[in-house]
């Protein structure tokens, strides 16, 4: 059973077995060109096999350190963390006010909404405010946005990087006068520069860029935020099997987790809504079911009571349950919405 | 396999004269553990690894072993070889335990813990069992991460206990446990309160799990941890949320996934036994026949724990209810309803 502990494909697994290899130990005297020829396969591989069962091994090992599990912190150390983590705004203080503050790092958020209240336009704001430099409370990062359905309008995104960029500007003027020495050079094209976008058009393509995320956040250590617009687009029509749906959701949703929580970054997947009736009345209920609930740690929903929009926090471990109106239209831009009418599809 | 050669590094006495003796009667392999290296001869350790193989020397006949080796000229030392090769053989299970002495271990060892919320406490008589697997098993925003929280708190502060989350959701969250700290402290000075804060907090560690064979590496170092630990006794084991590990691997062809999530279920249960912990997972729903949601990982994994729990929560108000699917002597549909402050 030691060898069902290595992150090896089965095949390898078997021929493991076969060969007479059957504990960890086993393995950790062998070089890998008499593994090679014990078990018939291309050296690169016997390397790699090698590899892990050594990693696993010591892991599995005491290393004197006083800490219960290694590479665990306490909750004191957490405390303090988090309390230096900037949040990304949303340039809607009632949203702002319901989430804390803002979009947090190292979480992944998810927002969902029917089709039209506004997602891809949060998305689009949420990739230009967290370009807002440290000096404005922003963070000062790049963006990842991956679009599932081509809803992404490089207009638009301009249009909110020059009013982002007109809002730093007032703010620079009427405050910080005395600080006139740190100019904003920035211009709406450095918006879209750091923007990295990547058009999805299949589920493997999906799965693929998910994989490859990690290796470009590494190489680009300052992308503070991933927003996925949609993340179930692709997955909610014509999957035969739904039992690898669900194992690929949730395979998917664990590496979001895992980037969030490395690369410090916030997460931003935005989802569409069904409704379902349960209890004598409708829900609104994100889509992908159940199984998919789990797989952020906030969830904001938006919805239409009347002619405004509310958001209501749904899951959050941290943030009381509370829904407030939020006006997406900004009272500072009243061409905001008249905008947003004109841009339309 | 574990051949006899290997052995001949820590039991001098298993030499190539008694490997060239079994080797002639077909023997060439004996049981094997690599966990302890530096094992006296005599001193007849315990030796605990049960991923050890006993091969062919158990299959074969002893008496008739024992008679051969008495017609070779090195008898006596053959016979110190096959008693010594048998007895690391029957160092590999637990000793056999009777009744009195599990309920004493049980009476003695295996305490109960408060949850930190009074209706849970009642419900479950007492609060959580030492040496119980316990699941918490609801949809999603039910209060499953909240409880797991208030515990964590209420075991570092009732107790001083030491608390290990692991957190696969990024839901830990230290600013809860500080507030489930504080809450109920009297009004004493915010010094001292600070002080008491740091302290507990530094009890409780946190550790991101993201994949499944990661969790599996991380529990097997917690085991031999353990083992060497001294103080700053760790009393509660949390995994928030088990499921959300187990999924991508659960289903599809092999039955692998399947086998993987009954031998963690196994090893989490080996581990709340040994070393008294509490050990508390988290589960999620799907959807089932008829639209009814069940439990998620399925059949298999309904045996595994001793306490099931299910948690639900009225859409958008406060009030959570709890109520036993399963649990070793109490019976099942028993409710409780409390609230998370």
């Amino acid at each position: 059973m030691e060898m069902s502990r290595l992150p090896v494909s089965a095949s390898q697994r078997a021929k493991l077995i076969s060969a007479g290899y059957t504990s960890l130990s086993s393995l950790s005297s062998v070089s890998p060109f008499d593994l090679a020829r014990d078990l018939k396969i291309s050296d690169n591989e016997a390397h790699e096999i090698l590899k892990v069962a050594s990693h696993s091994s010591r892991l599995g090992s005491s290393d004197g350190s006083h800490a219960i599990v290694h590479g665990a912190q306490t909750a004191w150390d957490m405390l303090h963390e988090e309390e230096l983590l900037a949040r990304i705004t949303t340039s809607c203080a009632d949203l702002d006010n319901i989430l804390g503050g803002g979009i947090n790092c190292k979480e992944v958020t998810e927002i969902g909404g029917v089709p039209g209240i506004g997602k891809t336009q949060l998305g689009i704001q949420l990739a230009v405010n967290v370009q807002i430099p440290v000096n404005y409370g922003g963070l000062g990062g790049k963006a990842i946005y991956i679009d599932t359905e081509g809803s992404f309008m490089v207009e638009r995104a301009l249009q909110v990087a020059k009013a982002c960029l007109e809002d730093i500007l007032e703010y620079n003027g009427s405050v910080r006068k005395k600080f006139q020495v740190c100019e904003v050079k920035m211009q709406p094209e450095d918006f879209l520069e750091n923007m990295f976008y990547f058009r999805i058009c299949s589920y493997s393509e999906q799965i693929a860029v998910i994989n490859y995320l990690e290796k470009f956040i590494s190489e680009n250590k300052d992308v503070k935020a991933v927003i996925i617009d949609s993340v179930t687009f692709h997955f909610r029509q014509d999957f035969e099997d739904m039992a690898l749906r669900t194992r690929l959701l949730s395979g998917m949703a664990l590496k979001l987790m895992k980037l969030a929580k490395k690369f410090s970054l916030a997460v931003v997947i935005l989802n569409q809504v069904t409704t379902k009736y349960s209890e004598g009345s409708f829900h609104l209920n994100l889509a992908l079911g159940d199984s998919w609930s789990h797989a952020c740690t906030n969830r904001v929903i938006l919805y239409w009571n009347g002619n405004e929009r509310y958001a209501y926090i749904d899951k959050s471990p941290s943030l009381r349950s509370a829904s407030a109106p939020v006006f997406c239209d900004r009272e500072r831009d009243p061409e905001f919405s008249f905008k947003l009418v004109n841009e339309s599809k | 396999m574990a051949p006899l050669r290997s052995l001949e590094r820590d039991y001098p006495i298993i030499d190539s004269n008694f490997q060239q003796f079994c080797a002639s009667h077909g023997i060439f392999s004996a049981a094997h553990d690599k966990g302890n290296e530096n094992c006296e001869l005599w001193a007849g350790t315990q030796i605990l690894s049960p991923q050890s193989i006993v091969e062919d020397l158990l299959i074969h006949d002893l008496y008739v072993l024992v008679a051969l080796a008495e017609q070779h000229s090195t008898s006596e030392r053959l016979k110190q070889g096959i008693t010594q090769a048998l007895s690391i053989i029957d160092g590999q299970h637990q000793p056999w335990l009777n009744g009195m002495e599990l309920l004493e271990d049980a009476q003695q060892n295996k305490h109960v813990l408060s949850t930190g919320c009074e209706s849970i406490d009642t419900l479950l008589q007492g609060g959580l069992h030492e040496g119980h697997l316990t699941e918490l098993v609801g949809p999603s925003s039910s209060g499953k991460t909240q409880i797991c929280l208030q515990a964590a708190s209420n075991v570092a502060k009732k107790y001083m206990g030491g608390v290990a989350f692991f957190d696969t959701g990024n839901s830990f969250s230290p600013k809860r446990i500080a507030h489930f700290i504080s809450q109920s402290s009297g009004p004493a000075d915010k010094e001292a309160n600070h002080k008491i804060l740091q302290k507990l907090m530094s009890n409780i560690s946190c550790h991101s799990v993201f994949d499944f064979f990661t969790l599996l590496d991380v529990l097997h170092q917690l085991k031999s941890n353990l083992r060497f630990q001294t103080g700053g006794q760790l009393r509660l084991l949390i995994i928030d949320s088990i499921s959300s590990l187990i999924t991508p691997i659960l289903g599809g062809r092999g039955s692998h996934g399947r086998a993987l999530m009954i031998s963690a279920g196994f090893l989490l249960k080996k581990l709340a036994h040994e070393h008294n912990l509490c050990v508390l997972v988290t589960n999620h729903m799907v959807g089932g026949e008829g639209g009814i949601t069940k439990p998620a990982l399925g059949e298999s994994w309904k045996s595994i724990p001793h306490v099931r729990l299910r948690l639900s929560r009225d859409h958008g108000g406060n009030i959570c209810e709890m109520s036993i699917i399963r649990h070793p002597y109490m019976a099942s549909g028993k409710a409780a309803r409390f609230m998370i402050s």
